[in-house]
């Protein structure tokens, strides 16, 4: 017989149950939380055999799920006519003919016209750039402003954390519609960047303690403490251990977030305080188009059809990538 | 019989597969007994008693044959109401985490009195009074003043007894303990143990002891049933068990644990891990791991031999491993 | 100057209070939670010195502290002579290296993100003077085959193993850098029976190979027993009884140890006749409230006044100071008396049968 080694533990034995099938087992065969949960061999996943890592696990869940397929392939149709809206709408959004105003569909024009006779599908079309910059950029400076602050307050804790749940108490407590009122008002600019300064300064509180509480979930694991024992500067256990494992809760949040953000950049536009003409946003033309809803409802139907769309695309988005990250440990 | 489990099957539909959790598990109860039934992760004991009260999860899990029958009528067959009625009423569950299992957020009076006004029907004031005596029983030091404290406000073991209070409040006449003790310091689970075992004499229940704990096994089993994969592989009275195991499983298990009175040179170690349930092995599913494995093991699934009137083994090589000293 | 002969850790006077404070902005001391409450040992070079106690007696934190972890309110922790408690920066990082901790839950003990290779290898990232960049990976592998793991797994991921193998993996990286000391926090409390026996053998023979020093701290007595040299038994944030494990476990002399190992279930049914049983009562006080003199007087059936006023000392109880016999060995208890709880060998045989006279 040849010399065992001792890692031929499972030699009849089967190949390990990944975190996958360990998810609905664990609950109904939990034998005691002091037992061997997943048993399983030292041998491959798979077929191949292949080391495969959360991450990995969480994409393939995710491919397979059709909320993301959907929300993907639209989200990925918006980003693609945001960045080259020519593709699909040769004309230019602000040529437009009073003479042509509130008219119906044509051949070549298939939204028909709105108010100040601009084609509807053009405008349509270019808001998507708007709303897609806005959504995202606003997504990425919350999350790195609040993300960062959170983090560092659940990381060191004491004094930092105290002073930091309070300033979020003190901007929870802002009315963000009322907020954009007030401060936008008095932006002269019609660009993009007022808006997204100040969903930026209105949403990272909301980021902050999400990435707060999830540091402090992940730092009272022992794998932290171990990382300390051996020496590890608050840096390396920031960087290699708090961020990856504390990082899912707040990427789900954010995808979730930027539909919402999409939506507070119409509602500022059509209040007047965000973007305003000559830039192009749903938002403006809903505002427009509210008048005549009832003469020329298509005028506002496509803008806000759009938007709806667009917004639902992102939050289920957010979904499908909160389902995929969720099973326990990852 | 109290209870009789026959030939029952339990899968698990997950992601990966159709995991095998029990597979044709018979065992029984008398009235007044204790049976103790002895397994690792993944011989599903624990499966087994969440088949017979009734909760498990169904999807995923589901039961795919066998009886249960409780008193001679097969629980398998009766409509959910019935169960349900049963449940609380004749068997009664306690699991191993009290802070989990009750509610924290009503009083511990409430939740025991709440048996007795669903069951039987008594007022707020009669249930509540029940509700003391039954702490009362269970020794928890002035019951009268703490039946309206939370479950939070008591300890580990406190905790355990108020479990073991309202698994016994209706009388059941089966009741079936997952890893009681297990989460529990020893003095605390020698304090438990010995509580469940008075109450069990006084009131004549038969007792399914589900654990991993050999030394708690031998206190309190009057039979044991051993399981791996989701099989039984040895039944035996207690005495029998631990003098000559007929198994080489149970013989591995009850060389390699380190005893309160010896100090051993290097332990018995049994080799290699608890099996996938998802791809368990063909034959007997412990052959991996079996110093007496042969050919036939890798192929032949071991039925229960009759090692003597009381005791079975599913091993093909029994008489070997009962006379192998 | 440290000696040969000398012990490599020396621990006297440890305390770890936990301050209980009122109050939002300005927080003020109501009270503490004494977790661990003036604790004394002493490790020998090769030795196991066993710490058992029930849960919330402080051995764990008295683990933390070992490894700094957290810094201890009082008393000191001399490594190799020199007192650790107050090294900072540098030197508590040289230190790091000759202490080192297994932690108890093999499920949170390992980043799930880090690959196998990556958590045994980053002992050499944060002290790359013991490992130089191009020889890390063999050192990795070599640990591996150490504790019995194919080194071909290096690129796998934590939850791609069971939880026996992600205590050895944890062990691994515990023996990276070369430790002398090993404090292990209930290493195998959360594996199977089964898995148990594995890894406290391999415990056993790396510390024959390396020649370390164990603390192995535990609440299962009887694995405690098999490993150590000599044990610590802990009530309430001290050391109640300390000595070899033939002096506490055949001859215990603190009521605390008796009533311990008394309620240590023994597999074997026969004794259920033969065994004395000693049942406490009551609960464990709050370590925020420890009781005056000695703390477990509360519970102990030999309480008397004596016991409510004095503190008893860790020391050879004065009965026993002249006998020869092996209960003479340091406990705290003012009425000291040696008692037999373990049962006999003679009314048992070994299970799985190795004596014949049925």
């Amino acid at each position: 017989m040849p010399e065992q080694k001792p890692w031929d533990d499972a030699t009849g034995g089967g190949a390990i149950s990944g975190a996958g099938a360990g998810g609905a087992m664990d609950l109904a065969m939990d034998e005691g939380t002091t037992l061997e949960k997943t048993p399983g061999g030292p041998e491959g996943t798979g077929p191949t055999g292949r080391p495969r890592s959360l991450w990995s696990d969480a994409w393939r869940d995710l491919r397979r799920n059709p909320v993301f397929i959907v929300s993907g392939l639209l989200i990925l149709f918006l980003v693609v006519i945001s960045v080259w809206p020519s593709l699909i709408a040769t004309q230019d959004p602000l040529d437009c003919d009073l003479a042509r105003a509130q008219e119906g569909s044509r051949p070549g024009h298939p939204f028909g016209f709105d108010g100040q006779g601009c084609d509807v599908y053009t405008r349509t079309v270019h808001g998507a750039r708007t709303s897609v910059t806005v959504g995202v950029l606003s997504t990425l400076g919350v999350s790195l402003l609040g993300g960062v602050l959170g983090g560092l307050a659940g990381f060191f804790g004491g004094a930092w954390d105290a002073v930091l749940s309070r300033i979020t108490d003190i901007f929870f407590g802002i009315p963000v519609v009322l907020g954009g009122l007030v401060f936008l008002s008095v932006v002269t600019s019609s660009t993009v960047w007022p808006v997204i300064g100040f969903i930026v300064l209105l949403g990272w509180p909301q980021i902050a303690r999400i990435a707060r509480g999830s540091v402090i979930t992940a730092k009272q694991n022992d794998y932290v403490q171990a990382a300390r024992a051996l020496g590890a500067s608050n840096s390396r256990m920031l960087l290699r251990h708090i961020t990856p494992n504390a990082i899912a809760p707040v990427i789900v949040v954010a995808t979730i977030a930027l539909g919402t953000y999409i939506s507070l950049e119409a509602t500022l536009s059509y209040l007047g305080v965000g973007l305003k003409p000559p830039a192009v946003s749903w938002g403006i033309d809903i505002s427009a188009a509210s008048q005549y809803v009832r003469n020329a409802p298509h005028m506002l139907l496509w803008p806000a059809g759009a938007l709806a769309v667009t917004v639902l695309a992102f939050i289920m988005l957010g979904d499908a990538v909160r389902d995929a990250l969720d099973p326990k440990l990852r | 019989m109290l209870l009789e489990v026959r030939d029952l099957h339990v899968e698990f539909h997950t992601r990966d597969g159709v995991a095998k959790a029990v597979n044709g598990v018979d065992y029984s109860v008398a009235e007044g007994e204790t049976l103790a039934v002895l397994g690792e992760s993944g011989s599903g004991k624990s499966v087994t008693a969440q088949a017979i009260m009734g909760i498990l999860d169904m999807p995923p899990g589901r039961i795919s044959g066998g009886e249960i029958l409780f008193q001679g009528h097969d629980l398998l067959k009766l409509g959910a109401d019935a169960r349900r009625r049963i449940r609380g009423q004749e068997m009664a569950m306690i699991f191993q985490d009290a802070l989990s299992s009750l509610n924290p957020v009503l009083s511990v009076g409430d939740q025991l009195g709440e048996m007795f006004v669903v069951h039987r029907g008594m007022s707020r004031g009669d249930a509540r009074a029940k509700a003391v005596e039954l702490m009362d029983r269970v020794r928890i030091p002035a019951a009268r003043e703490r039946a309206g404290d939370f479950p939070h406000q008591f300890s580990g073991g406190m905790r355990q007894r108020i479990m073991i209070a309202m698994a016994l409040a209706l009388e059941p006449d089966l009741i079936i303990a997952d890893e009681p003790t297990t989460a529990l310091d020893v003095t605390v689970q020698a304090q438990v143990m010995e509580l469940l075992a008075e109450l069990r004499r006084e009131l004549n229940m038969g007792l399914i002891l589900i654990t991993h704990d050999l030394g708690v096994v031998a206190d309190v089993a009057d039979r044991i049933a051993v399981m791996y994969a989701g099989r039984i592989v040895e039944t035996s009275p207690v005495h029998d068990l631990y003098r000559a195991p007929a198994h080489p499983y149970t013989k591995g298990l009850l060389k390699s644990i380190p005893r309160l009175d010896q100090k051993g040179q290097e332990l018995y170690a049994v080799k290699g891990l608890p099996p996938n349930l998802l791809h368990i092995p063909p034959g007997c599913a412990f052959h991996p791991r079996c110093p007496m494995a042969q050919a036939v093991c890798r192929t032949d699934v071991p039925p229960l031999h009759t090692v003597s009137e009381e005791r079975r083994s599913a091993c093909h090589f029994w008489k070997e491993t009962l006379d192998a000293r | 100057m440290h000696a040969e002969g000398d012990p490599i850790l020396e621990v006297r006077g440890l305390v770890k209070h936990y301050p209980l404070t009122r109050g939002v902005l300005f927080k003020k001391q109501i009270g503490a939670v004494k977790a661990v409450d003036g604790v004394d040992f002493e490790l020998a070079a090769g030795e196991t010195l066993g710490i058992v106690g029930e849960s919330g007696c402080g051995k764990s934190t008295v683990a933390k502290l070992l490894v700094h972890l957290e810094p201890p309110t009082g008393g000191v922790i001399r490594y190799k002579g020199e007192d650790v408690t107050k090294l900072s920066g540098r030197a508590l990082k040289a230190v790091r290296r000759n202490i080192q901790m297994v932690f108890q839950d093999p499920y949170t003990s390992l980043n799930p993100r880090m690959t196998v290779g990556d958590i045994v290898g980053e002992p050499y990232e944060i002290h790359p003077e013991v490992a130089p960049k191009g020889s890390r990976r063999q050192k990795v592998q070599d640990l591996l085959d150490v504790v019995g793991l194919n080194p071909e797994y290096i690129n796998r991921y934590p939850h791609q193993f069971s939880g026996g193998q992600r205590q050895r993996i944890g062990i691994a990286r515990g023996l990276a850098l070369n430790p002398e000391i090993i404090v292990a926090d209930e290493p195998v409390s959360a594996l199977d029976v089964s898995v148990q026996a594995q890894v406290v053998n391999l415990l056993d023979r790396l510390q024959t190979e390396f020649d370390l020093s164990f603390l192995f701290i535990a609440h299962d007595l009887s694995v405690v027993r098999h490993i150590s040299d000599r044990v610590g038994v802990m009530y309430l944030g001290r050391i109640v009884e300390i000595g070899t494990d033939e002096e506490i476990y055949d001859h215990p002399t603190h009521p605390y140890t008796q009533a311990l190992l008394s309620a240590v279930p023994v597999p074997d049914p026969r004794a259920r006749e033969h065994r004395e049983r000693i049942i406490l009562h009551g609960d464990v006080p709050s370590p925020a409230n420890i009781p005056s003199g000695c703390r477990f007087r509360t519970r102990c059936w030999k309480a008397q006044e004596r016991c409510e006023r004095e503190v008893p000392l860790l020391a050879v109880p004065a009965v026993l100071r002249d006998s020869d016999s092996p209960a003479r060995h340091d406990s705290a208890c003012h009425f000291a008396e040696e008692k037999h709880v373990v049962p006999a060998e003679d009314l048992r045989e070994a299970p799985g049968g190795t004596k014949t006279d049925e």
